[in-house]
């Protein structure tokens, strides 16, 4: 019993299954952004190039690790190897493989939530430990962008724990599953206004501001090199599982049953969906200028989500 | 082996150039456009040098910047690869021995693959960046 545990949080649904989730959803996006510019995408590294964001994480992991002679290197150190264990702790509390999650309590919501905060705030210390001044300006603008969607981000996660009257993630999935519905169906407009805040939470293309190649370099990883960025790299792929597994937990079902197809193979289908959208909008859209994205966010985002709230106590979408 | 099968399978970019008259950087330009698509081969163009694992120089290398090419290599982390694009990067064509030109790319970083051509078509880089490739796998001396 113990060693089925074990297995649980090494290989499946743990640790080993999310981490080759993240290297395939990179292909995913990877490919399907191609094919909206009319290209094929990654194609010789493995079958259709599905080996792709593994040969990137092996050959980042083999170059030489550069330390710059000015940066704060305790910081240096510790920033990347937090950046990619957040996310893979959060991803404990996701419903992946049964609609009760390894790991779930009252209140794993807020941790959720959390978590993406302290993400922006490793990759801010990231940024400035690098004393880089593009990683300072990146850093930066990664700062000011969290400022603008961690407020309705926060209010509308907030809707569907009240439907449900749990602040569990499981618990949410779990009403779902009881009453036969999704939350997309009750509160269209809170998954529209968790998709937008999830791009600039993920720093995708429109709100891909801290890291704007053709303005400052590479933004907050400017100075990154070899093991670090492949650490990071990871981060970010196991981010966006993370994000696409809050996303269909909380208002596309989540891991649930559908007929003869197991739990874990609906999760898949509909996280790579969430995934896809990423994907085109990414492929779609240009990015904002700093000023342009926080103004939107306060002027409209923000009574939107207020809105959602005020739906949802009213009784409608609940 | 597995370490040469992922470094010949995602070369990393990054375009420098020396002080060339744009025809080659428009040619490159148009290498990285979704026609050519080298994205197949894994070529991703990058900006931060630190990030970068083939260095694609254009132009020839005038005494002023040979320095900042000098710095932009020391910044790669290696291993790392230099493409010399054009006949200028290749030797310094017409400008060689000009009071101003310090010569070819390989007057002041060594030089892994050399793609001659004023400009080179961008098949002809894919090309040279392709054979760099085989010969960091190690199936082609």
């Amino acid at each position: 019993m113990v060693a089925y545990e074990i297995f649980q949080l090494v290989v499946f649904p743990g640790a080993l299954f999310v981490i080759c989730l993240a290297f395939l959803y990179e292909w995913v996006d990877r490919k399907l952004f191609a094919r909206v510019q009319g290209r094929y995408g990654p194609l010789y590294t493995g079958p259709a190039g599905i080996l792709q964001p593994v040969a990137d994480f092996l050959k980042l992991l083999s170059k030489e690790d550069i330390v710059p002679r000015a940066c704060d290197a305790n910081l240096f150190f510790a920033v990347p190897v937090m950046y990619a264990a957040l996310p893979l702790t959060a991803l404990f509390i996701m419903p992946i493989a049964a609609p009760e999650a390894l790991v779930s309590f009252e209140g794993d919501l807020i941790f959720i939530l959390f978590s993406f905060g302290l993400m922006t705030l490793l990759i801010f210390l990231a940024g400035w430990s690098s004393m880089s001044r593009f990683s300072a300006i990146g850093s930066v603008r990664s700062a000011l962008q969290m400022l603008s969607y961690e407020i309705p981000l926060g209010l509308v996660l907030v809707c569907p724990a009240i439907a449900a009257r749990s602040l569990s993630v499981s618990g949410i999935v779990q009403w779902q599953a009881a009453n036969a519905t999704w939350g997309a169906a009750l509160q269209p407009i809170g998954l529209a206004v968790v998709m937008v805040c999830m791009l600039a939470e993920l720093e995708l293309v429109p709100f891909d501001i801290p890291e704007a190649e053709t303005e400052i370099v590479a933004g907050w990883r400017t100075e990154f090199t070899g093991r670090r960025l492949a650490l990071f790299r990871m981060g970010r792929d196991l981010e966006i599982v993370l994000v696409s597994a809050l996303v269909v937990s909380l208002y596309l079902g989540g891991a649930q049953q559908l007929w003869l197809v197991p739990a874990a193979a609906m999760f898949v289908i509909k996280t790579a969906a969430v995934v896809a959208v990423f994907s085109f909008a990414r492929a779609l859209f240009a990015r904002f200028r700093i000023d342009q994205m926080i103004a939107g966010m306060w002027k409209y985002l923000l009574p939107i989500a207020v809105a959602q709230v005020v739906l949802v106590q009213m009784g409608l979408g609940a | 082996m597995a370490v040469n099968w992922a470094r010949s399978g995602s070369p990393w970019l990054i375009h420098f150039n020396t002080g060339g008259c744009n025809g080659c950087d428009i040619e490159f330009v148009a290498a990285i456009t979704p026609v050519y698509d080298v994205e197949r081969f894994g070529i991703k163009l990058q900006g931060s040098p630190r990030h970068a694992d083939i260095l694609a120089v254009t132009g020839p290398v005038t005494v002023q910047i040979a320095h900042s090419l000098k710095r932009v290599y020391d910044q790669m982390p290696s291993p790392k690869f230099v493409v010399a694009l054009g006949t200028c990067a290749v030797s310094g064509a017409p400008f060689r021995n000009c009071y101003c030109v310090h010569g070819g790319v390989d007057s002041v970083i060594p030089v892994d693959a050399y793609v001659p051509g004023c400009p080179p078509k961008p098949e002809a880089m894919i090309d040279g960046i392709a054979k760099l490739l085989q010969k960091i796998r190690g199936t082609k001396g």
